[in-house]
C-alpha cells in the first residue's frame, strides 16, 4: 500500500514528526510518500529513515524548494 | 576594512544554508529524538574554533577579552532565548539563513528579534537589562582559570571530549547508512556546493573555520570580537532608524552577509521560494523572536555569541549560556512537541483497543473543557 503525506508549509521538526505518526498506522512493506518543502528535510528525513531502519525507495526534487521522499516500512 | 564582514557573512550564510546547520535543531533533537547527530557537529565547531583561537592568541594576532559571569542575567536570559528559538523555529543565525531561503515566518521572527535586541541593549528596555545584569555578578572569566589552570588545558580537554563524541557518532552513522541520495543532475563544483547533501560533521568543521577567520578579520576593522549576531542585529536596527554611521561596523555587515549569502546559495541550489506559513506559525514566530532579543541581550549573547564563540574561549558565560539554552529548548519542546506527541500516541493506542464510543466520549469531554 502507498500512502501520501503532504507536509508542505511545515518546517522542521514537523515533517519528521508527522511522518513518524503516519508510519505508525502502516504495516511492514507499506510505503509512505512524504512531500515536503522544508529545506532541512532533505537531511532530516533520510536520516530519520536510516535511524529507524526504513528503506528509502525514491527521493526526488520536484521543483524549487520542494521534494518527495518515499520510505518503506 | 569592515567590508570583510560581508564576505565572512556571505560564506557563513552559504555553509549554514547548504549544510542545514541548525542549532535549534541540535538542541531540540537531544530532547525530542535523543539524537546527538547535530549536537556533535555543533560541539565540533566549538572545538575547532577553540583550537584556532588559542593559536591566534598565542601568536599575539588577537587578544580576546573574556567577560565576567553575571549569573542571573546569563542563566535567565539564555533560558528565555532557548524558549524563543523553539517557538521561532530557528536560532539567531538559523532565522537569518531561513529568511534568506524565503521562509516568511523567519522574516517575522527576525524583525521581532532584532527589534527587541535593540530595545533591550540601547532602547527603552535597556534599564531592565542593566538591572538584571547587576543582580548577581562574579569575577569568573574562564573555566580553567577558576581552577588555576592555563586555558590550553581546557582546549585539550574540550578537544578530547569532542573527539570521543565524533567517534561515537561516526560509528552510529556507519551502522545506519542513508540508503538513497537525490540523483545528481549537476557536476563538479556545482554539484559539491549546490546539490550534494553535506555531512553534518564536515559542516561543523566549516562553521568552526569561518568562526576562526572571523576573529582576525573583525579585529582588523577595529571590532575586537569574533562572530556575533545579537549586538550586530541591534546595531543594524540602530543604524537603520537613526542613520548613525558609527553603528555600521563589521558585525552589521556580517549579519547582512549571512542573509545575502544564504539567499544566493538557496537561489543557486533551486531551494529559494517564498513560503507563507499559517497564522499560528506567524504568531509563534513573533513571540519567539521577541523572547530571543530580550534573552540574548540579558545573557550577553545568543546561540552564536555565547554558545558558539564564548564556549570556544572556555568562558563561564558561554558554557552557562549553552546549558540554559538547552534547558529552555527542552522545556519548550516538552510542552509544544513531546507532550502533544505522547497524547496522540496514547489516543491512538486507546482507539485501537477500544470501540469508537470511547473516542467520542473523550471528544465530548474535551469539548466541555473547552467551553468552560
Amino acid at each position: 500500500m502507498r500512502t501520501v503525506l503532504e507536509t508542505e508549509g511545515l518546517v522542521c521538526p514537523f515533517p519528521v514528526m508527522e511522518a513518524e505518526e503516519a508510519m505508525a498506522d502502516l504495516t511492514t512493506g507499506d510505503e509512505l510518500v512524504i512531500a515536503f518543502d522544508c529545506t532541512q528535510g532533505t537531511q532530516s528525513l533520510p536520516a530519520w529513515a536510516a535511524d529507524n531502519g526504513y528503506t528509502v525507495t525514491e527521493f526526488a526534487k520536484t521543483g524549487e524548494a520542494s521534494w518527495t521522499i518515499t520510505v518503506r516500512k | 576594512m569592515i567590508f570583510t564582514g560581508l564576505l565572512v557573512g556571505g560564506v557563513l550564510g552559504l555553509v549554514l544554508q547548504r549544510g542545514r546547520f541548525c542549532i535549534t535543531g541540535a538542541f531540540r533533537d537531544l530532547w525530542v529524538s535523543g539524537s546527538w547527530r547535530w549536537m556533535t557537529a555543533f560541539l565540533l565547531a566549538v572545538a575547532v574554533q577553540a583550537v584556532g583561537v588559542a593559536l591566534l592568541t598565542a601568536t599575539g594576532a588577537i587578544t580576546p577579552e573574556v567577560p565576567t559571569l553575571s549569573v542571573v542575567a546569563t542563566a535567565a536570559g539564555s533560558l528565555l532565548f532557548g524558549v524563543g528559538i523553539v517557538l521561532a523555529g530557528g536560532c539567531a543565525t538559523g532565522t537569518y539563513y531561513r529568511a534568506g531561503e524565503g521562509l516568511v515566518g523567519s522574516w517575522f521572527a527576525l524583525i521581532a528579534y532584532a527589534g527587541t535586541a535593540a530595545a533591550s541593549k540601547t532602547g527603552v528596555l535597556a534599564p531592565v537589562t542593566t538591572w538584571v545584569k547587576g543582580l548577581w555578578t562574579t569575577q569568573l572569566t574562564t573555566i580553567p582559570a577558576a581552577f588555576s589552570l592555563p586555558d590550553w588545558v581546557g582546549v585539550l580537554a574540550l578537544s578530547a571530549g569532542v573527539a570521543l563524541l565524533v567517534r561515537w557518532q561516526r560509528r552510529l552513522a556507519a551502522n545506519r547508512p542513508v540508503t538513497l541520495q537525490l540523483a545528481p543532475q549537476r557536476t563538479g563544483l556545482n554539484h559539491l556546493l549546490f546539490e550534494r547533501a553535506w555531512n553534518p560533521l564536515l559542516t561543523g568543521v566549516l562553521v568552526g573555520l569561518v568562526a576562526i577567520i572571523a576573529w582576525p578579520a573583525s579585529w582588523a576593522s577595529g571590532r575586537h570580537d569574533g562572530l556575533g549576531i545579537t549586538t550586530p542585529s541591534s546595531n543594524l536596527v540602530g543604524w537603520l532608524v537613526t542613520g548613525d554611521e558609527s553603528r555600521l561596523d563589521w558585525g552589521v555587515l556580517l549579519v547582512l552577509g549571512i542573509l545575502i549569502g544564504a539567499h544566493l546559495s538557496a537561489r543557486a541550489s533551486g531551494e529559494f521560494r517564498v513560503r507563507v506559513p499559517s497564522a499560528t506559525v506567524i504568531r509563534r514566530s513573533i513571540a519567539g523572536g521577541l523572547l530571543m532579543g530580550v534573552g540574548a541581550a540579558w545573557a550577553g549573547g545568543c546561540s552564536i555569541g555565547n554558545a558558539l564563540v564564548q564556549t570556544s574561549l572556555l568562558s563561564w558565560q558561554g558554557w552557562t549560556a549553552l546549558v540554559f539554552q538547552v534547558l529552555g529548548v527542552g522545556a519548550t519542546a516538552y510542552f509544544t512537541l513531546i507532550r502533544p506527541r505522547n497524547q496522540r500516541r496514547a489516543a491512538r493506542a486507546a482507539g485501537a483497543s477500544r470501540p469508537t464510543e470511547h473516542l467520542e466520549n473523550s471528544k465530548a469531554a474535551s469539548a466541555v473543557v473547552a467551553t468552560r
